[in-house]
Order: C-alpha cells, then structure tokens, then sequence
C-alpha cells in the first residue's frame, strides 16, 4: 500500500517566527492519521501547506504521490478538506454552497450530498449568515465528503457538533475509509485519537514527532501541553 | 471558472443595480431638469463660461451650457465621471481580499481551481459589471434626451460612454492589484484613489503648470466638454492608461499566485 501524504523536511517560517521544522511525516492509504498538538503548534501551517494557502521554499510534500505545487489542482480534485472555522458566503442558501463546490469541481454529487445531509441533518434551505458555527461545519463536512475524495483532510472538525452529530461525522468517516480512502485528523479531542484514529503524531513547537500508538492515556495526553507551556 | 464567474456576478448584482441606477438616475434627473432651468443657463451662459480657472476646471470654458449637449458634458458628465469611478473602485478594491476578510478563502482554494483562475474569474467579473454599469447608465441618458425630444449627438456620446467605460476600468485594474495584496478591505483607501484621480483632472485643468501632465491621470480623456466640442485626447493619455492597466492585472495575478493566504 502506498502514501496518501509524504511530507520530507518542510521547513515554514512567518519572517521571524517559526512555522514549522524540518517535518518529515507519511501516511499511508486507507490510515485515519490523528495529528495533535497545543495550539500554535503548527498542525495548520502543515495542512495549509499541503493545500498550497501557504508557499514554503524548503522540503517537499507529495499527496496522492502528487506533487503539492506542480499538480495543484489534480491533488485537489482528490481531497476533500474542512477548515477549523467553517466560513463560507453569508448571503447564499447551504444548497447553493453544497452545489457550487460541486459546480467547480465539475461533478454532479447531487446524490451523495443528499444522503450526508440526511445524515446530519443539514437544514439546506437556510442561509449561511443564519446557521450557527456548529450547522456551518455540518455544511463544510457536506462539502468535503460529497465527491468522495480519496483523501480527507480535517482540521478540528467536531468543535461546534453535538455528540450524536460527531458520532454520525465518525460513522462516515470510517464508512469512506473503508472503501479505500484516507484521513488525517487535526484535533485536540483524545477520545477521537484514541478510538478512531490508527496512527497518529503530535506537533510541537514547530516540529512532529510520531506517536507508538495512537491509544495513549489522559496524563500523556495532557503532558505533550503542559511541557509547551513549561 | 465560469462557476466562480457567475457567483461572483450574483454576489454583486445588488451592488450593481443600486450603482448603475443612482449614478444613471442622477445623470437622468440631471437631464430633465434642464428645461425648467433652460433660460435661466442662457442667461447666465456667459458668466458660466468666464470664472477663469473654475470654468477650465468644469470644461465650461470649452462648452456653452446654454445647449443640452453642453449642460449634459459638464453637469452629467461629472456625476458620471465621479460615481463612475467611485463604483470601480470599491467594487474592484474588495473582489479579492474579500475571500480572507470573509474567511471564505479557504472554502474557495480548497476546491481544485488554481489561483491565476481565480483572479481571472473575478477580473471578468469586474470588467462586466463595469460593462454593465456604462449600458445601463447610457440608457437612462439616451432616455433622457428622447424625453426631452432633443436628439442625441450619437457620436460624441458613444466616445464619452465609451471613454467612461476605459477609465472605470484603469481605476478599477489598480484597486484590483491592490486587492491583491493582502486580506484587509480597503475601500476607504479605494475611494480615495478615484478621488484623487478626480481632483487631479481638476486641478490639473485650472493650474497652468499641470496642464501638459494632465494625461497620465484617467479623466484626462474623458473630459465630456472635449469630447462634446470635438477635441481629441492626446494619444499618450491612452498608452498610460493601457500601461497602467496592465501593470496592475499583471502584478495582481503575480502576487495573488506567490503569496500566503490568511486563514
């Protein structure tokens, strides 16, 4: 089984402040990757430079045995992402988001939104500006999944969802994964490590170190953020 | 990119029709009200057009306002010229930054379009509101002559609207580079250009000095009372606007395509 992500010693910087270093990181195909680390760590200046928001001149990432800069657009057309904050356009109706995304895409995924909608009970007819963050993640999730990317891309997606709306979220995620997609997972939630995650690494100061096992316990957990604050 | 196209176009719909019927509305009134003030213009036609640098500044030097093509190239032809610019500045100042300002850049840059598509979707999408805007604005002004039962000097006012449409569009190709620099809204900063722009014209026409730098600002050739008294703009106010213009696509798809994205 080959790589859904290779990242070889990325290496972003904000001018003077740090980004991330020298991370080097692979997952493979058919994993639910869990990525963890406190805050400001540099979990999302990885995945914005996997997605090309952001431009770094040192390393290399390949997705999908893609590479990220020069197949931009091909890798995109196989990865579904969710943003932490789900913002879209506050004047348009979640349909006509929900369809647009597809439009850009050029596929028709009128079926497969339907049935993820249903499952989260994602009021459609509603306007953006009237949904609360929790409802537009729902939308971003419709969003990532309806063309059934091979990769899926997480940025701590469950904040905002009520616990049976996150189980739902989960149950899909495994549904994909099980045909043959990936996930990386972004989040600050142990118990989503923990039980659905197969591999996981955490990021700290800027650098990523890869975790035994996924299964780690409360006091491990919380001690990768107290030695941050230390 | 024809999707992102026609949601940008639906997105600011609203914004053009308000525009396009103020601006055009205001230009109309301008033009049916100039009967009732018909004798009153004659009358004082004279002294209209010898208030020294105010009548150079206002074209009224060149152009008699006692005929409506005259009234229409001096008092519509600066609303049009103002509003106009103002409307291409704004709407082309907030196209690009607005994605990061609205946080809906990373929605948008998630789906499988590159950048260079995205900034070609939304300059389209300028240049046709700007489109837009000159015909619906034209209309009301054509309307307003045929109410009056004047006939329209077509020539002279194909050039002006047309001229008009050309420095919308250098306005608006220098909002949209800036646009590009970062996330942050800046209309304020937006109007200020076409205003300074404006201003520019104006004094560059009542000051002696600046006359012969009128044409690198982009009112110098749209001067409605040269354009309606048959003078021609000098050709080199036409290569600076054309320069100008495309400088400021070029950076905007060159810096929009290199730089971090805000979250």
């Amino acid at each position: 089984m080959g790589n859904a992500i290779e990242i070889d010693h990325l290496t972003k910087s904000y001018g003077k402040n740090r980004g991330v270093i020298d991370v080097s990181l692979k997952v493979k195909e058919g994993d639910i990757f869990g990525f963890i680390g406190p805050n400001g760590a540099g979990k999302s200046t990885t995945i914005r430079s996997m997605l090309g928001f952001i431009k770094f001149r040192e390393g290399s990432i390949k997705i999908l045995g893609m590479d990220s800069v020069k197949d931009h657009e091909e890798i995109l057309k196989n990865v579904g992402y969710m943003p932490s904050e789900a913002w879209f356009y506050d004047s348009m109706k979640v349909s006509d988001v929900i369809k647009y995304a597809a439009d850009v895409r050029g596929i028709d995924c009128s079926q497969e939104a339907a049935k993820i909608c249903e499952k989260l009970k994602v009021s459609t007819e509603k306007k953006i500006k009237e949904l609360s963050l929790g409802n537009r993640k729902k939308v971003s999730i419709v969003c990532a999944m309806q063309h059934k990317p091979k990769l899926f891309i997480f940025d701590e997606p469950t904040g905002g969802l009520d616990p049976l709306m996150q189980k739902h979220f989960f149950e899909l995620i495994n549904e994909y994964v099980d045909k043959g997609a990936t996930c990386l997972l972004s989040t600050h939630v142990l118990s989503e490590v923990n039980k659905y995650c197969k591999t996981a690494a955490i990021m700290r100061e800027g650098r990523l170190t890869m975790l035994d096992s996924p299964k780690i316990d409360d006091d491990t957990f919380l001690k990768f953020y107290e030695d941050e604050e230390a | 990119m024809k999707t992102i196209l026609l949601k940008e176009m639906k997105l600011n719909f609203k914004n053009l029709l308000i525009w396009s019927l103020v601006v055009g509305g205001v230009g109309l009134g301008c033009i049916l009200i100039y009967r009732s003030m018909q004798e009153e213009i004659a009358g004082i036609g004279d002294t209209f057009s010898n208030m020294g640098v105010f009548s150079d500044a206002f074209g009224m030097s060149t152009l008699s306002m006692a005929t409506l093509a005259g009234y229409f190239a001096v008092e519509v032809g600066t609303v049009h010229g103002l509003g106009g610019g103002m409307f291409a500045a704004i709407t082309a100042i907030a196209i690009l930054s607005k994605e990061e300002e609205g946080h809906s850049g990373e929605f948008l840059l998630s789906l499988p379009i590159s950048r260079k598509k995205v900034v070609a979707a939304k300059g389209i999408c300028v240049l046709c509101m700007m489109a837009v805007f000159t015909i619906i604005c034209g209309a009301l002004y054509a309307l307003g002559f045929a109410s009056l039962g004047e006939s329209l000097p077509a020539g002279e006012f194909m050039k002006f609207m047309f001229g008009q449409f050309l420095m919308n569009i250098e306005i608006s190709a220098v909002c949209f580079a800036i646009s590009s620099l970062s996330g942050k809204n800046r209309m304020g900063m937006g109007l200020g250009i076409a205003l300074l722009f404006y201003v520019y014209d104006l004094i560059g026409r009542a000051v002696p000095d600046l006359k012969e730098y009128l044409f690198i600002g982009p009112y110098s050739y749209v001067n409605g009372s040269e354009i309606f008294s048959g003078k021609t703009a000098p050709a080199a106010a036409f290569v600076i606007a054309a320069i100008v213009t495309a400088c400021s696509l070029l950076f905007a798809f060159w810096y929009y395509d290199k730089r971090d994205l805000a979250s």
